[in-house]
Parts: C-alpha cells; sequence; structure tokens
C-alpha cells in the first residue's frame, strides 16, 4: 500500500458523475488534511463539458512537503463512483495504487484487487442518496489511513449544509466501519478463517 | 450423617419374588430404600424417574425384569432407554448420572438384588446428599395474595365487548377444539371460574397472542390466563402437563440453590469463550430437550447454541458463559408456577449480576421474553440489557462488509410467538432472511402477526385439537413449495417435528427444517 507513512507524497483522483458530490468529497479530503492532520493539501477540479451527468474529477495531493505542481498525474488512491469514470482514470492508478469503488455502480475489469462499497445504495437506505460521497470518503479514511478520522469528521462537519451534519457523520461513520471490517474481513480471509463455522 | 433416600421402583413379577425371597430370609434391606412396587418397569417414565429427584431423593433405582422374561414384552428394553435419557439430563443438571440406576433379575437372584442394593447404598453414601429438597421450597405454589378481581382489573378484562374476533381468529377453535377466549372470558366475568369445563380450558389456551392482536379492546388474553393459572395451580386440565410434567419438575427442581448444572461441558473446541466479558451468552434449556427427545425425534436444537457463539466469534465477540445456568422460568411462569418461577428469576439474576455482566444475549425467544420482559414485570430488576441474537446479528450484518454464500434451498419461515409480541422484534428474522441467498423464500398463509402457532407452549394442553393444528400448519408450509421450513424456537422444532414423525402419517408431513441461526452461521463469510 502506498499511503502517506511510506511517501511523502499522495495522490489521489476522486471521479464519477456531476451531482454526485465529488467535488465536496475531494474538498473534505483537502481540508482533512490542511486542518486536521497539518499538512499540506492541494484540490484541483475538472468537469467534462457535460458538466450535469458526466465525468466529473477531483484531484487531491497531500504531502508534507510544500507541493509544487497541483495536477495529479499518476494516483495512488483512485475512487470511482461511475463505471465511465472508471474507464477514463484506471490506467492513472500506480502499479500498487488503492482502488475504490461503489460497487452497485462500477464494475472492474478485474485486473486488480480493489476495495468496493455499496456507498449509493447505503445513502439511500439512510434516506438520502445524495451522501453517498460521505459513506465513500468514509470508506477512503479507513482503507487508505490517508487522513486521521478526526480531521475528516471536523471536515465534514464545516462543509455540508447547516443542518445536515449530524446526518453527514452517521454517513461517514457508516462508511468508515464498513471500511475497518473490510481491512479486518482480508485479514481473516488471510488467516483462513472465511466463515462463521469451521 | 444425614440420612439418605432411595427410591426403589420394583417390578412385581421377577425381582420382587428376589426381593421378597431376602424378606423371607430376614435379610436386613438398607432402611434408606424405600420399595414401591409398580406393575411394570416400561411403565416408569422419564417423568416418574425425575419426579423423585424432583421430591428430594438422593438415589432411584429402577429394577425390573431381565431381556426376554419381561411379562409385557419390551418393558425391560423401555425401562432401560428411559433410564439412559433421564440419567443424561442428571449430568446435565449438575446431578450427576450414577445417581439413577437400572437393573434386571430373575426371581432367583436373590444374592445379586441384595449386593445391588448395598452397593447402591454405598456409592450413595459416599457422594454429597442431593441439593434437591421437597416441600415449600419446590412445591408449586398458587400467585402470592393475587386475587380474582385483581387478575381481572390488570387485564381491563372488563372492556371485553363479547365481539368474539377472538374466538374467530383462535387456532384451538379453528382447529375444531370446543373452546373460546371470548368464552372463557364471559364465563369468568360471571363467575363461573371453578367449574371443570373452565378449568379444563384455563389450560388448553395456547397463549399464542392471535386473539389479543384483534381483539379490539386489547384484553390480552395470554398474560389473562397466565395469571389465572396462578390462580387455579393445582388444579388441571385433567390430564396434566405434556410428557407427564418432566420438565416442570425439572425446572422446579432447577430452583435448588446448590446445584451446579454442567450447561457448558461439552463445548466445542473451536468456540473462544471468556469468563471476564462483561456480555453473556445464555443458552436456555435446549440441551436437555434434546436429550429427552433423543430416541423420539432426530432435533438437535443444542446446535442453535453452538451456531450462536460462532456467530458471536465471527464478530469477535467472545462472551462469557454462566456454567450453573438455569432455566430462565418461561415454562413455570406460563403453567401456574409463579412462585418457582421466581426463584429461578432470582436465581439467574443474581448469578449474571455477580459476573459484571451488562449485557445478555440470547437465541432463545422465550429467554429473551422472559428476561427481557418478564422478569421486571415481576418485580425483578435485573440491572443489564437483554438482547436477542437476531438484533445483534442485524446491526452486525448490517454494518460489516459480509456477505453470504449462495444457499440451495427455498425458505419459508415459522415464527416464534415469542418473538412475534412485538413488531420490533418481528421484523429482525424477516430482515436477516432477506439478508440471504436462497433460491426462494415464501411467507406461509398465515404469517407474522397472524402466524399459527407450533402447536403447545410451556409443555401444557397438548391434544388431539393441537395436532390438528399442527397439521394444518406444516400442510401451509409445504404448500409454499418450500423444501426447508425455518424456525426461531427450539419448541417449534420440537412440537412440529413430533407431529411429522407421526407415524400413521407416514411420510406425508416430513419436511427438512433448521433454525435461522443455523443457516446464518454456515453461510456467512467475510466480503
Ligand atoms: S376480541 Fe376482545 S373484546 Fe372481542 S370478545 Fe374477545 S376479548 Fe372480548
Ligand atoms: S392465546 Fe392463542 S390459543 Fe389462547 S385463546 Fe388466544 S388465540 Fe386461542
Ligand atoms: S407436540 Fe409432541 S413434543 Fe410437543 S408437547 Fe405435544 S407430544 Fe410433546
Amino acid at each position: 500500500m502506498t499511503t502517506q507513512q511510506t511517501k511523502k507524497n499522495c495522490e489521489v483522483i476522486i471521479t464519477g458523475f456531476g451531482g454526485q458530490g465529488i467535488v465536496l468529497a475531494g474538498r473534505i479530503l483537502g481540508m482533512a488534511a490542511a486542518l486536521g492532520d497539518h499538512k499540506e493539501s492541494t484540490l484541483v477540479q475538472s468537469y467534462g463539458p457535460e458538466s450535469r451527468g458526466g465525468a466529473c474529477c477531483a484531484q487531491v495531493i497531500i504531502s508534507a512537503d510544500v507541493i509544487q505542481y497541483p495536477y495529479v498525474t499518476i494516483a495512488d488512491v483512485l475512487v470511482c463512483m461511475s463505471q465511465s469514470a472508471y474507464q477514463k482514470y484506471k490506467e492513472q492508478l500506480a502499479q500498487d495504487g488503492i482502488l475504490i469503488i461503489d460497487q452497485d455502480l462500477v464494475q472492474t475489469d478485474g485486473k486488480r484487487e480493489c476495495f468496493a462499497i455499496p456507498a449509493t445504495r447505503m445513502a439511500e437506505e439512510l434516506g438520502r442518496k445524495m451522501m453517498a460521497n460521505i459513506i465513500i470518503l468514509g470508506f477512503t479514511t479507513a482503507v487508505s489511513q490517508l487522513i486521521s478520522r478526526k480531521a475528516a469528521e471536523e471536515a465534514v462537519q464545516s462543509s455540508v449544509p447547516k443542518g445536515t451534519e449530524s446526518m453527514n457523520i452517521k454517513a461517514f461513520t457508516k462508511g468508515y466501519e464498513y471500511g475497518l471490517s473490510k481491512l479486518k474481513g482480508r485479514e481473516k480471509k488471510a488467516e483462513g478463517k472465511s466463515g462463521a463455522v469451521a | 450423617m444425614q440420612e439418605i433416600k432411595i427410591i426403589l421402583y420394583l417390578c412385581n413379577w421377577g425381582p420382587h419374588v428376589a426381593f421378597q425371597t431376602l424378606q423371607d430370609q430376614d435379610y436386613l434391606i438398607p432402611p434408606e430404600v424405600k420399595m414401591v412396587r409398580i406393575p411394570c418397569t416400561g411403565r416408569i417414565s422419564k417423568a416418574l424417574l425425575f419426579k423423585a429427584f424432583e421430591m428430594g431423593a438422593d438415589g432411584v433405582a429402577l429394577v425390573g425384569c431381565q431381556t426376554g422374561t419381561c411379562r409385557y414384552g419390551r418393558g425391560t428394553d423401555n425401562a432401560a432407554a428411559n433410564t439412559e435419557d433421564t440419567r443424561g439430563i442428571l449430568d446435565l443438571l449438575g446431578l450427576g448420572k450414577e445417581r439413577l440406576r437400572f437393573a434386571a433379575f430373575l426371581p432367583e437372584d436373590v444374592e445379586a438384588l441384595k449386593t445391588f442394593l448395598f452397593q447402591f447404598r454405598d456409592d450413595l453414601r459416599r457422594m454429597t446428599a442431593s441439593p434437591i429438597r421437597p416441600g415449600g421450597a419446590t412445591a408449586a405454589a398458587p400467585r402470592p395474595g393475587k386475587a380474582l378481581a385483581a387478575i381481572l382489573a390488570e387485564h381491563h378484562v372488563s372492556a371485553c365487548q363479547d365481539c368474539g374476533k377472538c374466538t374467530s381468529a383462535c387456532p384451538l377453535a379453528l382447529s375444531g377444539k370446543p373452546y373460546s377466549p371470548r368464552g372463557i372470558v364471559n364465563s369468568i366475568i360471571t363467575g363461573k371460574l371453578a367449574t371443570e369445563a373452565v378449568i379444563k380450558e384455563i389450560w388448553s389456551c395456547l397463549t399464542c397472542g392471535i386473539c389479543f392482536q384483534r381483539c379490539p379492546s386489547q384484553v390480552d388474553f395470554p398474560a389473562f390466563i397466565r395469571d389465572l393459572r396462578a390462580h387455579v395451580a393445582g388444579h388441571d386440565n385433567g390430564r396434566g402437563p405434556a410428557h407427564g410434567g418432566f420438565f416442570q419438575s425439572l425446572m422446579r427442581a432447577m430452583t435448588a440453590g446448590g446445584l451446579q448444572p454442567q450447561r457448558w461441558l461439552d463445548l466445542p473446541q473451536d468456540i473462544e469463550v471468556n469468563p471476564h466479558s462483561k456480555t453473556l451468552f445464555f443458552g436456555g434449556c435446549a440441551p436437555y430437550f434434546d436429550v429427552f427427545f433423543r430416541r423420539h425425534q432426530t432435533v438437535k436444537t443444542a446446535a442453535v447454541l453452538t451456531d450462536s457463539l460462532r456467530l458471536l466469534n465471527f464478530f469477535d465477540v467472545k462472551p462469557a458463559l454462566l456454567s450453573a445456568e438455569k432455566c430462565c422460568g418461561h415454562d413455570l411462569l406460563w403453567s401456574g408456577d409463579e412462585a418457582n418461577f421466581l426463584r429461578l428469576a432470582r436465581l439467574n439474576t443474581e448469578m449474571i449480576r455477580a459476573l459484571g455482566i451488562t449485557e445478555v444475549i440470547t437465541a432463545c425467544p422465550e429467554c429473551y421474553q422472559t428476561m427481557a420482559h418478564d422478569y421486571a414485570a415481576h418485580g425483578i430488576e435485573t440491572g443489564f440489557n437483554v438482547k436477542h441474537i437476531y438484533e445483534f446479528l442485524e446491526h452486525e450484518i448490517d454494518k460489516n462488509a459480509v456477505a453470504f454464500k449462495p444457499f440451495a434451498g427455498r425458505l419459508t419461515y415459522q415464527d416464534a410467538c415469542r418473538l412475534n409480541r412485538s413488531e420490533h422484534m418481528r421484523a429482525f428474522p424477516r430482515k436477516l432472511l432477506q439478508r440471504l441467498r436462497p433460491e426462494g423464500f415464501s411467507e406461509m398463509k398465515e404469517s407474522q402477526n397472524a402466524a399459527l402457532c407450533c402447536g403447545n407452549s410451556a409443555w401444557t394442553g397438548c391434544d388431539a385439537y393441537s395436532k390438528a393444528l399442527q397439521v394444518k400448519r406444516i400442510r401451509q408450509a409445504k404448500e409454499t413449495g418450500s423444501n426447508l421450513l425455518l424456525t426461531s424456537c427450539p419448541k417449534c422444532q420440537i412440537h412440529l417435528r413430533c407431529a411429522m414423525e407421526d407415524p400413521f402419517r407416514g411420510d406425508e408431513l416430513r419436511m427438512e427444517m433448521k433454525d435461522l441461526t443455523s443457516v446464518i452461521a454456515e453461510t456467512i463469510c467475510w466480503e
């Protein structure tokens, strides 16, 4: 895993449709790193020509040092919330990078391992499809350890519309716990304990 | 030394001759031995064997004729099997199987009978006295000080509008039994409680709660019946409880404080428990049921307990276990023995509190209902939270990245009456069912708050009508086209299996049954 612990720089691409809150997720990620974890961070956002429903992308760099160039060429973490975004960006993920997907929206080519979460479905169950971005952000926080949970939660609190803070924290926690459980499940499987019955 | 008491059930035929010869020859029979002369050992049921222990015996000997010399054919074999099953129960109970022996003698085996009796007496002398003592402590006692007027008031019985909705929904009435909850309410309000017919009806109710669901006046008929049973305790339906009252005896025996049941001795190696945990897993009486029914039915209800423990371990919960766990008291509460219910409730509560437990998890619907609600309703403050395993599982599965292996089977589900009392609890098994990946799932014609009872509750009032009801229920299950009937309660497994194994019906009613918890344990996996 390439995370901030082994490399000074960590470059992230979060991508999906317009309207999914991709840029907000990127901004929260950057803010958490800068304000909560006291690192440097940059955010570059790009919309396709079709800003509603078309591919949308947030590029975030988190670094211990000053960042000279804010565009991501090779990503350490790629978060995909739509199939077309996945197709467009999959080649930009580093060999040992982390791929994170919404499993109901993205079908991978199966060439590499990924961390999958039904974020949009979970958001619907929580009552707001809009919060899928926050769920996947919580998930990303847990599996990539790019930012601390505390910093992430503070950034969520200060970035979402007033009155929706507690709902968004709930969504974040949902994704975060799911991420921790993914890691735990991988460990258990590695120990040969995949089910409950021996 | 405290005098020990030995009950000798002695068959009239072969061994009695030997016994008489001993007396004629002026041999001193050990004075501890109280002989009960019986026509055949094969008719001494498990209930009668156990009853002696409930009444304070330190040892019981069942002595009959040798195989092949039984006057009635199979008596000896029956007796040996009943003894074996009851010995299994004595072991679980922590009383020790050595206290019950079966032996067979020919009329001329005088010396051998003498040796057997002295040997048994000497062996029992070396053991400590049985902690189960008879009398006030264990006998069924009527509800302390609760008058009929108070019972009527507590359950708003006079709010009855005489609409008959209860009777028209009651599964017993629908299976043809001349029985009517409305009729009972009316008779009692008009002062006819003491009639034989009414008392009979009081003991027939399944306490399933459908009538309560339907009643526009919110008359909680099952709770009313529960209190009436305590009120009329001692008068039964003329048939006595099911299985000769074995289970009530067993549960009353458990009120003996000094008894140390050996509940968890044969726990599989792979299960991890932690005696210091603040979460306790409460098992319930399934292991006793399995021993009791081992020759009649193929039920393995104790598997639910090991599967529950495996699921707790799967989610990294290593619970404490109560080695001297007693029955939760459900069956005594619902069969009119409130005094002993209270004793069990206090014993369990004290033991659990002494471990510093904050949460009790159980897989048994009856233990859940009893410990979560009835303890407090009867003035016993537990100080711990009680959770059914379904609630635990739903929460964990929702939160964690787990999946289910596809499951070959078309499912239907038998609701447990004790989980069906609240909407909240009724929903959990269905949520879990939806997470499984079976070939198919379909509800039976009557389900959820209209679900039909498995045919018995608290080992009371089993008769031909409850059998008819079970047949109807199993047919409903088959009509769904499913090949696997899922259950939540060990008793549903036992009572429905009993109907399925009715020899007069052959294979007509047979259907595979499994517990929902076990199916979850078999199929759950990390994603
Ligand atoms: S349903 Fe209720 S109100 Fe109607 S007859 Fe029965 S007990 Fe009385
Ligand atoms: S509790 Fe069930 S069996 Fe008893 S009267 Fe009501 S519906 Fe009938
Ligand atoms: S249904 Fe069968 S197992 Fe249940 S109480 Fe009646 S006889 Fe016993």
